[in-house]
């Protein structure tokens, strides 16, 4: 006989409780409760940041006088918007159960969720860099952890996704950074608006059955209402928000661009070198919409900009030395961009 | 074949100066007397996706093995970096945690992880892989799984 998939639909839960319930079902799985497939829906809009991203990320400002609260979770990526629009599902296994290679593990846990998404209509593929995508849109946001001897993916359907906020939560200081990184968004991030009801069902069949395990309903165990209630008391405190100790760059270190991953391959970013301003917007490795300001360009901006749309990151400097002193200023800024650094 | 003064296994380095946990990919060369560098092999980083960030535990933190010294993260999975020994924390590779790609770059030099002081080196180095022949059996033979396996190119 299988072994069970405990099934646990936490319906809406506060923004807090949409983190910490599912955090705490890590420590449980860690502690021997069976491997889980859960689901909650934010009651209400809120900011979460991934375990190792900088907490000057999120534009607190603009979180505060919206309301927004800010969680640190434990899996990775970046800082995201979350809303009553998404539903998240997590599903939780010991690590042992999983492969050794996370690469490996990773698609393991992922796959299901795409099978569920074909069920219910959606031609999804898991692409570039382990994503869910349809075509070149990315449809489900994922993360992942180790969370002691337990191993949790946690991802999205997204009915409806509201671009403008996902973008306004991220700390640019560059107005046309912002608007670049909402044009990516709104090109590269989807929403599949299926019946969440039969995407619940269907993902719990198809977890169950790439995972052998016979799905059953189930609750939380007492060990893991004790971790909730000790991880909302975490995930509450400031110095969880900061986040792990990370040493200061080294002094001497050139600046850095502000970067803002939008989808595996695309991204913006924006960099300020000796008076000269760039912001731009890269797609697989190409230029694709460049802002430059900076005094003594004599007119010819909207030339240099024209020259550096469609080029390839890599060969910026190269163009921009036809474009003199200005030219050498703005090819530095583009240098500080570094995409081993998304 | 060598490289940079370390064998190369189908393509990846190995260096046959240190010894190896062949459940972790964690490298452990010992320095002075009862202290050890320890780090990352290169199929062990291949293996975790696009490496991007690496944090560590405080130095003067007491490490058990089999339990964890920081966490990794790659590909947005976030898991623990494992203590191959038990020991104290004496020093964290501050240059990795800036740079993660420090690691992928040198994993064997400059992008090094923790240095410790060894509290049980008797116990527990002995079950470390150390002889070359040995270590580079294992080595290739793990390259062959993942390539089976398509984690990793072939």
């Amino acid at each position: 006989m299988a072994e069970p998939l405990r099934v646990i639909d936490f319906g809406c839960a506060s923004p807090l409780r949409s983190q910490t319930l599912w955090h705490a079902i890590g420590y449980g799985v860690s502690a021997g409760a069976p491997a889980t497939l859960s689901f909650t829906r934010p009651a209400a809009p809120y900011v979460c940041i991934g375990y190792h991203r900088g907490i000057e990320e999120v534009d607190h400002d603009y979180c505060r006088a919206n309301g927004l609260p800010v969680f640190r979770r434990m899996v990775g990526g970046g800082p995201v918007y979350l809303d009553a629009g998404q539903l998240f599902f997590q599903v939780c296994l010991p690590a042992r159960a999983l492969p050794a290679a996370r690469w490996q593990a990773l698609s393991v846990l992922l796959e299901p969720a795409v099978t569920a998404f074909r069920v219910v209509g959606v031609p999804a593929d898991l692409a570039d860099e382990l994503e869910i995508c349809v075509g070149d849109r990315k449809i489900c946001g994922h993360g992942a952890g180790q969370i002691e001897d337990a191993v949790v993916l946690c991802g999205n359907l997204i009915e409806r996704f509201d671009h403008e906020r996902a973008s306004r939560v991220l700390a640019m200081a560059d107005p046309d950074q912002r608007d670049q990184t909402l044009a990516l968004m709104r090109r590269f991030v989807a929403a599949t608006p299926v019946d969440p009801v039969l995407f619940q069902a269907s993902m719990i069949s198809a977890y169950a059955e790439a995972l052998g395990l016979a799905a059953v309903p189930g609750e939380l165990t007492g060990t893991e209402r004790s971790a909730v209630a000790e991880l909302d008391e975490r995930f509450a405190s400031a110095g969880w928000l900061l986040g792990p100790d990370r040493p200061a760059p080294a002094a001497g270190a050139g600046p850095c661009a502000r970067q803002v991953k939008v989808r595996a391959g695309v991204w913006t970013f924006a960099a300020t070198c000796d008076g000269a301003k760039v912001a731009a917007s890269v797609v697989r490795g190409t230029v694709e919409q460049v802002r430059l300001r900076a005094g003594g360009l004599n007119g010819s901006t909207l030339g240099a900009e024209r020259a550096l749309t469609g080029v390839p990151l890599r060969s910026v400097a190269q163009v921009l030395a036809g474009f003199g002193d200005p030219g050498r200023r703005f090819a530095a800024a583009f240098a500080t961009a570094d995409p081993g650094r998304l | 074949m060598e490289q940079a003064g370390h064998l190369v296994v189908a393509g990846f380095p190995l260096a046959l100066d240190r010894r190896y946990h062949v459940g972790t990919h964690m490298w452990v060369l010992l320095s002075e007397p009862g202290q050890a560098r320890i780090g990352m092999d290169p199929l062990g980083i291949e293996t975790s996706g696009t490496l991007a960030e690496l944090s560590f535990v405080p130095v003067g933190t007491e490490l058990i093995a089999g339990r964890p010294f920081g966490q990794l993260e790659a590909a947005k999975f976030v898991g623990p970096l494992v203590s191959p020994v038990s020991g104290i924390v004496l020093a964290v590779n501050d240059a990795a945690a800036i740079d993660a790609a420090l690691t992928v770059r040198d994993p064997y030099g400059a992008g090094w992880l923790i240095e410790v002081s060894l509290s049980d080196a008797a116990g527990e180095l002995p079950a470390l892989l150390a002889d070359p022949d040995e270590i580079t059996t294992w080595f290739a033979a793990k390259i062959a799984d993942y390539r089976r396996m398509g984690v990793i190119a072939q």
